[in-house]
């Protein structure tokens, strides 16, 4: 569904984007983020849930949902294993006992950043405009397969984009990962083409 | 006498954009390696006077190699070119013995001063 060149075009240019969230994630937190290279996966809907698995480690997950609009569309989710979470509040400058609704603020926040470098990123090195819905909370706590059931409708055959972004100093992890149906997959296709050829 | 220059990422496309945005009349030999195993090969080969170096590959990353060049004792000026734009991790492969950090995409008009700084580009 993707050619060699444009899966390699996909990977670098989320390369660029991820280390733009990285540094933005690095300023925040005052901690070196160590980057991993993104993997590109397309995958039938029922097998996103069993590599969402894999990847996050983590019997159950916290989710932050935020869908983007282009001349292409999809979702991005971030992903928390449960175990990281725990260091995050200290992380963020919190006294050592937050509420639920705190640590989700926290979760929303840092979604929200990462999303915004690595998408906007993505998008400004193809050359195109790129908006974002607010960042909503899809999922708390909830084993993978739950939280696919919550949202599947949108995604069919989807391109998954996994970045992970993992604090040299502490416990905390999170992915990235992209979202996106296999009709806005082509239209994203398109504008890699552009964009390859532009060079 | 022409410059050789290898050209290290994994990526064909970040190559490509890198090798666009050298100076267009510069007099140099350009060689590509998709990691450090390769860069480290290629260098055995037949000496390089610029090497310019991804950080995030697989098999052998830019850190690893930037390691490798400094116990190996090649003379070779090597300079990062990443998209982990971190200040760290500049701080870091600069007392790794990089001579500079290019951050992607590859800006043409901050490359060339730092070609001129090192003597590369008259």
């Amino acid at each position: 569904m993707l050619t060699t060149d444009q899966k390699d075009a996909l990977q670098e240019i989320a390369n660029i984007g991820m280390g733009q969230a990285g540094e933005v994630i690095a300023k925040v937190l005052n901690e070196f983020v160590t980057l991993s290279i993104p993997r590109i996966l397309i995958l039938q809907p029922n097998l996103i849930a069993p590599a969402l698995q894999r990847m996050v480690n983590s019997e159950l997950v916290s989710a932050v949902r935020q869908a983007f609009h282009s001349s292409f569309r999809g979702e991005a989710l971030v992903l928390f294993g449960l175990q990281r979470c725990a260091d995050l509040a200290d992380l963020m400058g919190y006294e050592d006992d937050i509420d639920h609704a705190t640590e989700m603020e926290i979760l929303l926040d840092i979604s929200n950043i990462l999303v915004g470098a690595c998408l906007g990123g993505i998008a400004k090195q193809v050359g195109v405009d790129i908006g974002f819905s607010a960042p909503s909370l899809l999922a708390d706590r909830v084993p993978i397969k739950e939280m696919m059931k919550v949202n599947d409708a949108s995604w069919q055959h989807a391109l998954l984009v996994e970045v992970n972004f993992q604090l040299e100093q502490r416990s905390f992890a999170c992915h990235l990962v992209i979202l996106m149906s296999e009709h806005e997959l082509k239209k994203f296709a398109g504008e890699l083409d552009r964009f390859l050829e532009s060079l | 006498m022409a410059l050789s220059v290898l050209v290290v990422d994994d990526s064909p496309m970040a190559r490509k954009m890198l090798i666009k945005a050298l100076p267009a009349n510069w007099d140099a030999n350009i060689t590509q390696a998709g990691n450090g195993i390769e860069a480290m090969a290629a260098y055995r080969a037949g000496e390089f006077d610029l090497m310019f170096l991804d950080l995030t590959m697989p098999e052998m990353d830019g850190y690893q190699t930037l390691e490798a060049v400094r116990s190996e004792g090649l003379n070779c000026i090597v300079i990062v070119v990443s998209a982990d734009i971190q200040p760290l991790a500049q701080e870091r492969v600069l007392k790794l013995g990089a001579a500079a950090f290019i951050k992607k995409p590859v800006d043409m008009q901050k490359l060339e001063p730092i070609l001129h700084q090192f003597g590369l580009l008259d």
